[in-house]
C-alpha cells in the first residue's frame, strides 16, 4: 500500500476548470488517508509543472503519483517519464482523465461535473494505493529475419536487412523469384523492363552471404514469437538435382519433349506451357521445375536429361528468426463471368492479359483470335470503386497502367485506335506525363459516371455503349475490336500465411497496418511487419518503399539482440490453475501454452506472445489469472472508490 | 445516340487542326472566349465532336462561323491544344462540306490537286491568249500609252469576265444553298416564319459590309486589343480593296481598261491606287504576321494560306506593273504582264472564290443571318 501519494488537478488552460471545480476537487482529495501533497495547476503538461512535481517527489519521497487532466492516450508517456526522471517506478503513477471524461462530457452540469470528477480523483487514488512498481521484460532476440515473398519489395527489403547485417532469410512460395514485376514488361518512367529489375536484384542477393533464398517454400506453421520465431517451411520439390550440370541446352530439350500442356499462368492463359516449365528463358533460378500437380511422371525427359529427378520429395526447413517481414504481394482481379463480357466475348481480355499480349505478339498488326485489332476500348475501374460491399477501394496503379499499356501498344502496332471509358482519370504524380503524352498520341477518353458502360457481342467484335458526361452526357457508341478491362488489384487468393501468422485483415482484405500513417509497416503482432502489395495496392515504386520502411523497422527492433516489452502481461497463479483450456482457446495471440510444473498440469503465459488484451482473465473459473497492472485489487478498489 | 468515327481525327488533321487530341476537357477555352455565349457555347464542344468524330453535330453548326480566331483560346489552352487553330480547320472543313462537287476538299487536302488546278487554269488562259489575241502592235497612242486594247479587247476580255462571273457564281450560291440545308433544313425541330427571312436580311448586308462580328473579339490586355484592331482594319482593308477591284473588271471592264492616260487624280487611277494599296498592305501584314508566328491565329498556316497569299501577291504586282508599262509605253512588257496577270488572277478567283478561302467571305456573313434567323425564329415561339 502507498502512502505517500501527491495528486495534482489539472485546468488544463480552462478546459477543465470553466466546468469543473478544480479547488474543490484538489480539497477533497487532500481528505484521502495516504495523499501528501494536493494542488491544482494550470498546465500539468508545461515544462516548468513538470520539474515543480519532479521537486515535489524528490523532497516528499513521494511513493505514488496521481495527476488528473486530459486523456492518457495524451499524456501517459509524459508523465510516466515524470515519475521517472523523479526516481519514482512508472507505474506507480495513474493518470485520471478528467477532460474527456469529466468537464467536456458534462459542460452543461457543472455541479455533477465537479462531483464525478471527485469520485474519479478518489479512483485513481484508490488504484495507484495497490500499483506495483514494475520492470520493463527484456527478452533476448536472434538478429535474424524471415522474408516472405521474392517479389521486388522482398529482395529490396532483403537487400538492405543483409547490409545493416541481419541474417535473411528469403522464401518464395513459386519456383522463381520476381513475382508480379517479372510479368511486366516495359515500366513507367525508367523504361526498364520488370526482368531487367528482378534480374539485378537477383545477382545482387547472389554476392550476400547471410541471405538465404528458398524457391518453392510454403510456410507451414509458426511457434515462438518476437525475437524467436520458429518457422516451418515446405520446401516442394523441383525435381532437378541440386547438383545438376551448367550445360542448359538439356533442359530446353526437355521442356520440348514434355507431352503435357497447361493453360500457363504467367500469360494469364493466353498461352500454354508444359508440365517442365520456365516462364522465360532468363528467368531465375535459371533451372526448370516440374510441377507435380501435373506432371504424370512419363519419363520422357528423364531420357533426355539425367538431372531431372522424379521422384525427388518435399523437404521440411525449421528456422529460427527474431522478426518476419511479409510481402507477399497481391493478385489482379478476375471480373465475374459475364461483367463487361468477360469469358463469354472473346476479345474482351484483361488489363494484364494486354501486358503480356503487346510482349508476346510479334508483327506489325496485332492480331488477337485472327481478328485484326484497330480500335481498342479499355474498360476503367472494373474491380475497383465497386458499391458498398465489393471493392470499394481505388487501386490506383490502373489508370497509370492502361495509359502505359496503350502507349506502348500503340508504339509497337499500326493502326491502333485507343478509346479510354474512364471514371475520372486518376495518374498521380509524375504519371500525369503519360496521360498528356496518350492524348496527344491522340487517345480518346470518354467519361461515365453513374451508369456503366454496356457491352455487347457484334458482328465485328463488340459494341460499346456509354453516356459520356463530357459531351453533355449523350449516349455514344463505339464499335471495338478488343476491350480491355482495367482490372485492380485484390489480395492474394492463397492467403494462408496471414492465417498462420494472425495477420489482422483490414475492410478491403488486404493485410492492416497498426496505424495508417504513423506506424504504416507494423502489426499488431509484435515483429510482424508488412510492406508492398499484399498491404494495398501499390505500384512497384510504392512497393520498394514500404518494404525498406519495414525492413529498417525490423532491424532496428532486433539488432541489439534485446527487446524491451511492457509488463503489463497476464499472470497465471500456479496453485489456483486447474487446467481447463478455456484459456487458450480464447486467447488471440497464442500466448497460453500448455504446460507441466511440479507434477501439475497449469496454463503459462508465453511473454513474448502475450498483449495483455486480458480476454483470458474472466473465462478462467478459478480466477488463477491476473493482469499485472490491472490487478483484481487495484481494479476493485477503484469500483469501490466510484460507489462510495 | 452518337457513333464514334475513329478516323475522323485524322482528317481534321489534314484541314490544319494541331494537337485538338491534347484537350482534357476544363472548358477554359470556352470561358475566356468573348463571343461564346451560355446558350451558344464553343470551341470546347466543337473540340469534344472532333475527337469523338461525330461529324453531323459539326456539320449543322454554325459556331466554326461565329468564332473570329482572337486566338485567346489557344493562349490560355492549359494543355496547348490549340482550340483557335481546330476552329479554323473547321472552317475549312465545312468550306468542303458545303462544297457539293468534292473539288473544295480535295483542294484542301492533297498539294496536287491544289498546284495542279492552279497550273491547269493558268494554262487555259495562256492557251487561249496564243490563240486567240490581237496584234502586238508597237505603235503607241497619241498620249505615249501602249495600245492594250488592240492586243486584248476589252469587249472580248468581258465576255470571259462573264463567263467566270457566273461560273463563281454557280458554284458559290449552289454551296450556300448546300449550307442552307444542312443547317436550317437538318433541324426539323426548327421552324422559320418566311417573313423573317426579308426582316433579318439587313443584318446580312451590314456584316458582310462592317465585318462588325470581328470587331467584338475582346482581349483583357489592352495590347493586345490594339493589335487585334489593326488586324480588323488591315482586314477590312484588304476585303474592301479586293471587292472593288473585282467589281471593276466584272461590271465596268470598259470604262476600266482603257487605252486613255487620264490624270493622277481621275477616278479610274485614285480607285486603282486605292485598291492596290489596300492589297499590297493587306498582303504585307498577314504575310509578316504567318512568318513571325506571334499572333495565335498566325501561328499555324495550311498550305492552301499561302497559297493565297502567293496568288493575291503576284495578281497585284502583275496588276500594277500592267498599269505603270501601259503609261510609259513599253508594248512587250505589257502585253506578257497582262497575260501573265490573267494567268494568275483566273486560277486564284477560281479556287479561291467558290472552293477555298475567299468562300469565308460569303459564309461568314451568312452564318450570322442563320444565327440571326434561329434565335428570331426561337424568339417568336416563345411569344406565341
Amino acid at each position: 500500500m502507498k502512502n505517500k501519494i501527491g495528486v495534482y488537478v489539472c485546468h488544463c488552460g480552462s478546459n477543465i476548470s470553466d466546468y469543473v471545480d478544480v479547488e474543490k476537487v484538489k480539497e477533497e482529495a487532500s481528505k484521502i488517508e495516504g495523499v501528501v501533497i494536493s494542488k491544482t495547476t494550470m498546465f500539468a503538461c508545461a515544462d516548468s509543472v513538470q520539474n515543480e512535481i519532479i521537486d515535489d517527489i524528490k523532497k516528499n519521497e513521494l511513493d505514488a503519483l496521481v495527476i488528473a487532466s486530459c486523456s492518457p492516450k495524451l499524456h501517459l508517456f509524459t508523465f510516466r517519464n515524470v515519475a521517472i526522471r523523479a526516481g519514482l517506478n512508472p507505474y506507480n503513477y495513474v493518470q485520471v482523465n478528467l477532460r474527456e471524461q469529466g468537464s467536456w462530457a458534462h459542460s452543461d452540469d457543472k455541479k455533477g461535473g465537479t462531483e464525478k470528477a471527485i469520485k474519479l480523483v478518489n479512483a485513481g487514488i484508490a488504484r495507484v494505493k495497490h500499483s506495483v512498481a514494475l520492470d520493463m521484460l527484456k527478452i533476448s532476440s536472434l538478429n535474424s529475419v524471415l522474408v516472405a515473398g521474392a517479389g521486388v519489395a522482398g529482395m529490396r527489403a532483403a537487400i538492405e536487412l543483409a547490409d545493416m547485417g541481419s541474417e535473411v532469410v528469403l522464401t518464395e512460395r513459386e519456383y522463381f523469384v520476381g513475382g508480379r514485376a517479372s510479368q511486366w514488361n516495359t515500366l513507367f518512367s525508367t523504361n526498364e523492363t520488370g526482368r531487367e529489375v528482378v534480374e539485378r536484384l537477383y545477382k545482387t542477393i547472389l554476392g550476400y552471404k547471410n541471405i538465404t533464398l528458398y524457391t518453392g517454400a510454403d510456410i507451414i506453421s509458426k511457434s515462438g514469437g518476437i525475437g524467436n520465431f520458429n518457422i516451418e517451411l515446405k520446401i516442394k520439390a523441383r525435381h532437378i538435382k541440386s547438383d545438376c550440370g551448367p550445360d542448359r541446352s538439356k533442359f530446353e530439350k526437355a521442356i520440348e519433349v514434355c507431352p503435357i500442356e497447361v493453360d500457363d499462368e504467367f500469360n494469364f492463359g493466353l498461352t500454354k506451357r508444359k508440365a517442365i516449365y520456365m516462364n522465360y528463358p532468363s528467368e531465375f533460378p535459371q533451372i526448370p521445375a516440374i510441377d507435380t500437380e501435373n506432371c504424370n511422371k512419363c519419363g520422357e525427359c528423364v531420357k533426355i536429361c539425367p538431372d531431372i529427378d522424379l521422384e525427388q520429395k518435399d523437404e521440411t526447413v525449421n528456422i529460427n528468426v527474431g522478426a518476419i517481414l511479409l510481402t507477399t504481394g497481391a493478385d489482379p482481379y478476375e471480373p465475374e463471368k459475364g461483367e463487361y463480357g468477360y469469358n463469354e466475348i472473346e476479345n474482351v481480355i484483361t488489363l494484364q492479359q494486354l501486358k503480356r499480349l503487346i510482349e508476346i505478339k510479334e508483327g506489325k498488326e496485332l492480331i488477337y483470335k485472327g481478328n485484326k485489332i484497330k480500335n481498342v476500348a479499355y474498360i476503367y475501374c472494373v474491380g475497383s470503386r465497386q458499391p458498398e460491399g465489393g471493392n470499394t477501394y481505388c487501386a490506383r496503379f490502373c489508370c497509370t497502367s492502361a495509359i502505359h499499356s496503350a502507349i506502348l501498344l500503340k508504339e509497337k502496332f499500326k493502326g491502333i485506335n485507343n478509346f479510354h471509358i474512364n471514371r475520372g482519370i486518376r495518374t498521380y504524380g509524375k504519371q500525369e506525363i503519360l496521360y498528356k503524352q496518350s492524348s496527344e498520341n491522340g487517345d480518346v477518353y470518354i467519361q461515365f459516371y453513374d451508369d456503366l458502360p454496356t457491352v455487347k457481342k457484334s458482328k465485328k467484335g463488340a459494341v460499346i455503349k456509354v453516356i459520356d458526361a463530357l459531351t453533355a452526357n449523350r449516349e455514344i457508341e463505339l464499335d471495338a475490336d478488343l476491350i480491355v478491362l482495367v482490372t485492380g488489384m485484390v489480395p492474394r487468393k492463397n492467403n494462408t500465411i496471414g492465417d498462420i501468422l494472425k495477420v489482422p485483415i483490414g475492410l478491403d482484405k488486404f493485410f492492416n497496418e497498426i496505424h495508417p500513417k504513423l506506424r504504416p509497416v507494423e502489426t499488431v503482432i509484435d515483429a510482424v511487419y508488412i510492406a508492398g502489395s499484399c498491404q494495398a495496392p501499390r505500384n512497384i515504386t510504392e512497393s520498394v518503399n514500404s518494404s525498406l520502411s519495414a525492413a529498417s523497422k525490423a532491424n532496428s527492433l532486433i539488432s541489439t539482440g534485446t527487446i524491451e516489452l511492457e509488463p503489463t502481461l497476464a499472470q497465471v497463479d500456479k496453485s489456483l490453475c486447474e487446467w481447463c483450456d478455456k484459456c487458450t482457446l480464447i486467447c488471440p495471440y497464442n500466448a497460453i501454452i500448455k504446460t507441466e510444473k511440479d507434477g501439475k498440469t497449469i496454463a503459462e503465459i508465453n511473454k513474448s506472445n502475450c498483449k495483455g488484451c486480458g480476454m483470458c482473465l474472466p473465462v478462467c473459473p478459478t480466477n488463477a489469472i491476473q493482469l499485472i497492472g490491472y490487478t483484481d485489487i487495484e481494479i476493485e478498489s477503484m469500483i469501490d472508490a466510484l460507489i462510495d | 445516340m452518337s457513333k464514334i468515327n475513329a478516323n475522323f481525327a485524322t482528317e481534321i488533321k489534314e484541314f490544319g487542326g494541331v494537337n485538338f487530341n491534347a484537350c482534357y476537357n476544363c472548358g477554359t477555352c470556352t470561358a475566356v472566349c468573348s463571343l461564346s455565349t451560355e446558350e451558344n457555347s464553343f470551341p470546347r464542344e466543337m473540340i469534344r465532336y472532333s475527337i469523338l468524330g461525330i461529324e453531323d453535330d459539326i456539320q449543322s453548326s454554325l459556331k466554326p462561323w461565329l468564332c473570329y480566331y482572337c486566338g485567346e483560346c489557344s493562349e490560355s489552352c492549359p494543355r496547348q491544344a490549340n482550340p483557335g487553330e481546330l476552329m479554323m480547320s473547321l472552317r475549312r472543313y465545312l468550306t468542303s462540306k458545303y462544297d457539293w462537287t468534292g473539288l473544295a476538299h480535295k483542294l484542301y487536302t492533297s498539294k496536287v490537286w491544289e498546284f495542279g488546278t492552279i497550273f491547269f487554269l493558268a494554262a487555259v488562259i495562256l492557251v487561249l491568249f496564243i490563240f486567240f489575241h490581237g496584234p502586238m502592235t508597237t505603235e503607241l497612242t497619241s498620249e505615249g500609252g501602249v495600245q492594250l486594247n488592240t492586243f486584248a479587247p476589252w469587249k472580248m476580255i468581258e465576255i470571259g469576265d462573264w463567263i467566270m462571273a457566273g461560273l463563281l457564281s454557280f458554284f458559290l450560291i449552289s454551296n450556300i444553298f448546300n449550307m442552307y440545308l444542312k443547317i436550317i433544313r437538318s433541324n426539323k425541330n426548327l421552324k422559320i416564319p418566311f417573313k423573317l427571312y426579308f426582316t433579318e436580311f439587313w443584318k446580312l448586308i451590314v456584316h458582310f459590309a462592317s465585318q462588325w462580328q470581328f470587331s467584338k473579339c475582346d482581349q483583357l490586355e489592352t495590347k493586345k486589343k490594339v493589335n487585334f484592331s489593326t488586324y480588323w482594319i488591315v482586314h477590312l482593308l484588304l476585303m474592301s480593296s479586293y471587292s472593288l477591284m473585282l467589281i471593276m473588271i466584272v461590271v465596268f471592264l470598259g470604262w476600266f481598261q482603257t487605252d486613255n492616260i487620264y490624270e493622277w487624280w481621275h477616278p479610274q487611277r485614285l480607285l486603282g491606287y486605292y485598291a492596290t494599296f489596300g492589297l499590297t498592305v493587306g498582303i504585307i501584314y498577314f504575310s509578316i504576321a504567318r512568318f513571325k508566328k506571334k499572333q495565335e491565329k498566325s501561328k499555324h498556316s495550311h498550305i492552301t494560306d499561302w497559297t493565297f497569299l502567293v496568288l493575291l501577291f503576284l495578281t497585284t504586282i502583275s496588276g500594277i506593273l500592267v498599269h505603270f508599262f501601259r503609261i510609259y509605253g513599253l508594248p512587250f512588257s505589257t502585253y506578257y504582264m497582262y497575260v501573265f496577270h490573267l494567268m494568275v488572277l483566273f486560277p486564284m478567283l477560281m479556287i479561291e472564290v467558290p472552293f477555298s478561302k475567299w468562300s469565308h467571305l460569303a459564309y461568314r456573313p451568312i452564318a450570322i443571318y442563320f444565327y440571326n434567323l434561329i434565335e428570331a425564329a426561337k424568339k417568336s415561339k416563345k411569344k406565341t
